[in-house]
């Protein structure tokens, strides 16, 4: 049986369909990167898009909406100093500063719970603006 | 990729009533001197290289090479010695708090093992010889009662330290370890400089009552003096042996320096008089003063560094100056088919560079009153300082003409000309908007907002102000009459600068937080957005000639050149372009992006493409 954990803050669930997408991402490769969005009729988190393992980095901040939350699943692939090929997940808190306190505030809340069950993240970034979500960053922190 | 190409330094800083106290690397042919926070190392052979170096926390004060010419000691005004590798990455050796307020003089002892400070002690020890890698004294150095304004090391063995300070005194200690041996109180005011001879014979002491003692240096005994008759007529400042030790080079505040001989018996004779002349008055006193290898080099009170020949009395000197204090703006301009870059500082002086060159001139005016903001175009320049009044200057190369000046009511805070018809310019008060035409108040209105930041077209026809809320009001101008026509809302901090593109298809702002944005100048549609790299406010921006590049400029010492086709992440940044701030910028052709800032210095950038 398994019961529900509750988030002392926001009460926002997680989707059974978020979690199996997160996983498909992490071992089978099938998605470059997963934006997750709250519901919040259904108070939950849920999937706005996934992107094809051919998309670029761009295309991925391209979907991120300018003035409105998200958080976003992104599996970074790099090459090491020893010449070995890497990847890593990063989940992207995106909260820029032109958005609503409103959904600033939920979606600040909510990301613990959400974190939780998304097993398997290697790094974290907070991004405010693009600038700080910029690739070099990813690049600095897969290091 | 952008790489540094140049560097017009800044002076040594001064200040009026005392000396100043340069030193060099004879083996490399370097001087080394301070300003500000930063201690700058110049070539004498190749003046558009210079090295700063801006780890002090607090303002430096004099800095010295070690006799092997691998380190630099470094002093400041809080008591702190900082010792620093000269080459590669100015590793620091060690730093050691020698004295509670600011040192005036450093010397190293000739085997680069102890180091002797001194300056004012505020009360308790004015003087401080110490080990260089250990910081543990080795001496007790009593006998001053007032600022010791230098100390000088004996070069050969036996090793003596001699100081001399403000309490007229010159006290002279055996060692090591140091201990005082006996005071001479031949002076009659401050005492302002003492020097070793290089064999270690004789020392010589300069001071403000305009005599020139000459000792011996085994004992400390008076010898012989410099003569009164051709004496200086005003306070020594500074004095340098020649590398032989026959001769000394003297500066005073008559704007003077005297080569003297000094005989074996220790009394001197006067060998020749180098006069310095600038603009006249008080700028013209010489502070300080080197002599190294053939150089004679001098260091006046307005900054002005004169290099006189040693060997040969006809060859012209060399003169060169710059900015002593923060340079507050920029920009490039074309004469008789040169690009001659002037930029000014808060204080009025404006100075005249020529890439490839370095220090072409300063510009002279009639009065020089302090300058705010600045703007400039081939014949004439627009000033503002922090009175009422707006100052156009005509400008014929290299001379100032009559320069006329308008009031506008208040503080003028942003200035422009409009670049096809200079005779028009646009002035922005806190509350309201003025055009000029000619030196005419041609117009102006109250505005209901704060204005930060104002421009207007390169054609007159329109006008764009920026206020402290991050708006953007545009107005269009008809027959000098001013209507607000559309207000633009993007920026999040209060504008700072705004910019027309030089084809005029374009136009950038940029604001205090942080955020710059180009926008198209006929639709008011935003081209390019998220250039939001820096990391404080941005002070200065400039368009490239092409109109392709757009250059921001901050208070976070960067840099970052955006081009307007391609996304703001693909920038180029240069860091710590300027430390404490950059606030000038121009493009001074389609890839090189000159920058100046708070360390009084203009660097010229080149930009590679990949």
């Amino acid at each position: 049986m398994s019961f529900r954990m509750s988030n002392a803050s926001s009460g926002m669930g997680v989707a059974d369909h978020s979690k199996s997408t997160f996983l498909e991402l992490k071992r089978k490769k099938v998605h470059r990167y997963v934006i997750f969005k709250i519901d919040e009729k259904k108070k939950e988190v849920t999937v706005e898009k996934t992107g094809a393992p051919g998309e670029s980095y761009d295309d991925f901040t391209a979907s991120l909406p300018e003035n409105d939350c998200r958080y976003a699943v992104y599996d970074f692939d790099f090459v090491t100093e020893e010449n070995c090929q890497k990847s890593k997940i990063f989940f992207i808190a995106w909260s820029p500063s032109t958005s609503r306190i409103r959904a600033k505030m939920l979606y600040a809340t909510s990301k613990d719970r959400l974190k939780r069950e998304l097993d398997g993240i290697h790094y974290e970034i907070q991004a405010t603006d693009p600038t700080e979500m910029d690739l070099e960053v990813l690049r600095d922190r897969a290091n | 990729m952008a790489e540094l190409s140049e560097t017009y330094a800044c002076v040594p800083s001064t200040e009026r009533g005392r000396g100043i106290l340069i030193s060099g690397d004879p083996k490399s042919d370097s001087i080394v001197y301070c300003n500000g926070r930063s201690v700058i190392i110049r070539s004498l052979g190749r003046p558009l290289e210079a090295s700063i170096y801006g780890e002090h926390a607090y303002q430096a004060t004099v800095a010295r090479f070690s006799p092997n010419g691998e380190w630099v000691a470094s002093a400041d005004v809080s008591g702190t010695v900082r010792i620093w590798g000269r080459h590669g990455d100015r590793v620091l050796k060690n730093e050691f708090r020698v004295l509670s307020g600011r040192i005036d003089d450093l010397q190293w002892s000739p085997d680069g093992q102890r180091i002797v400070a001194s300056g004012d002690g505020k009360g308790k020890s004015f003087v401080r010889a110490f080990m260089w890698d250990s910081g543990t004294n080795v001496g007790e150095f009593d006998g001053h009662s007032r600022r010791v304004l230098s100390c000088a090391f004996k070069p050969t063995r036996p090793f003596r330290i001699v100081t001399c300070g403000e309490d007229f005194l010159v006290n002279f200690y055996e060692g090591p370890p140091f201990k005082f041996k006996l005071s001479q109180r031949e002076h009659s005011n401050f005492v302002n400089c003492v020097r070793f001879s290089p064999d270690g014979n004789k020392f010589i002491t300069v001071s403000s009552d305009k005599k020139g003692i000459i000792y011996d240096a085994k004992t400390g005994e008076k010898m012989g003096e410099l003569p009164a008759a051709d004496g200086h007529k005003g306070s020594i400042y500074a004095v340098s042996w020649s590398p032989d030790s026959k001769q000394v080079l003297t500066v005073s505040a008559d704007k003077t320096a005297k080569v003297w001989e000094i005989m074996d018996d220790g009394n001197g004779k006067l060998n020749r008089t180098l006069e310095c002349l600038g603009s006249g008055g008080l700028d013209d006193m010489l502070v300080g003063c080197l002599w190294q290898n053939d150089h004679l080099v001098t260091v006046s009170l307005g900054g002005a560094i004169n290099i006189f020949s040693a060997s040969d009395p006809e060859k012209t000197a060399i003169k060169f100056s710059g900015h002593m204090k923060s340079i507050t703006s920029l920009s490039c301009l074309h004469q008789s088919g040169q690009k001659i870059i002037l930029s000014s500082s808060y204080d009025g002086v404006i100075v005249r560079w020529l890439q490839g060159v370095g220090y072409v001139g300063k510009l002279q005016r009639k009065d020089s009153p302090q300058i705010k903001c600045f703007a400039a175009v081939e014949e004439e320049l627009l000033t503002s300082g922090f009175d009422n009044k707006v100052w156009r200057i005509p400008l014929n190369e290299d001379q100032c003409g009559e320069a006329v000046h308008v009031d506008v009511g208040s503080q003028p805070k942003d200035l422009s000309f409009a670049v096809k018809f200079p005779e028009v310019a646009l002035v922005s008060t806190d509350s309201g908007l003025a055009i000029l035409r000619g030196s005419k108040l041609a117009s102006s209105i109250k505005v209901g907002y704060t204005v930060t930041a104002s421009a207007i077209s390169p054609d007159g026809t329109e006008a764009i102000v920026g206020g402290q809320d991050g708006k953007l009001h545009i107005y269009s101008i008809a027959g000098d009459v001013l209507t607000e026509e559309s207000v633009l809302e993007k920026h999040r901090g209060a504008i700072t600068v705004i910019r027309y593109s030089p084809d005029t298809s374009m136009f950038a702002s940029a604001d205090a937080n942080r955020e710059a944005v180009v926008w198209d100048h006929i639709t008011c549609e935003v081209k390019l957005k998220n250039m939001l790299y820096h990391t404080a406010r941005i002070n200065c921006l400039a368009w490239s000639p092409d109109s392709r590049m757009v250059a921001t400029g901050s208070l976070d010492t960067c840099v970052i050149v955006y081009e307007v086709d391609k996304p703001a992440s693909n920038r180029v940044t240069i860091k710590g372009a300027h430390l404490g701030g950059v606030y000038g910028l121009a493009f001074c052709d389609e890839n090189s992006v000159i920058s100046s800032g708070e360390d009084a210095c203009v660097r010229l950038w080149r930009l590679i493409q990949q």
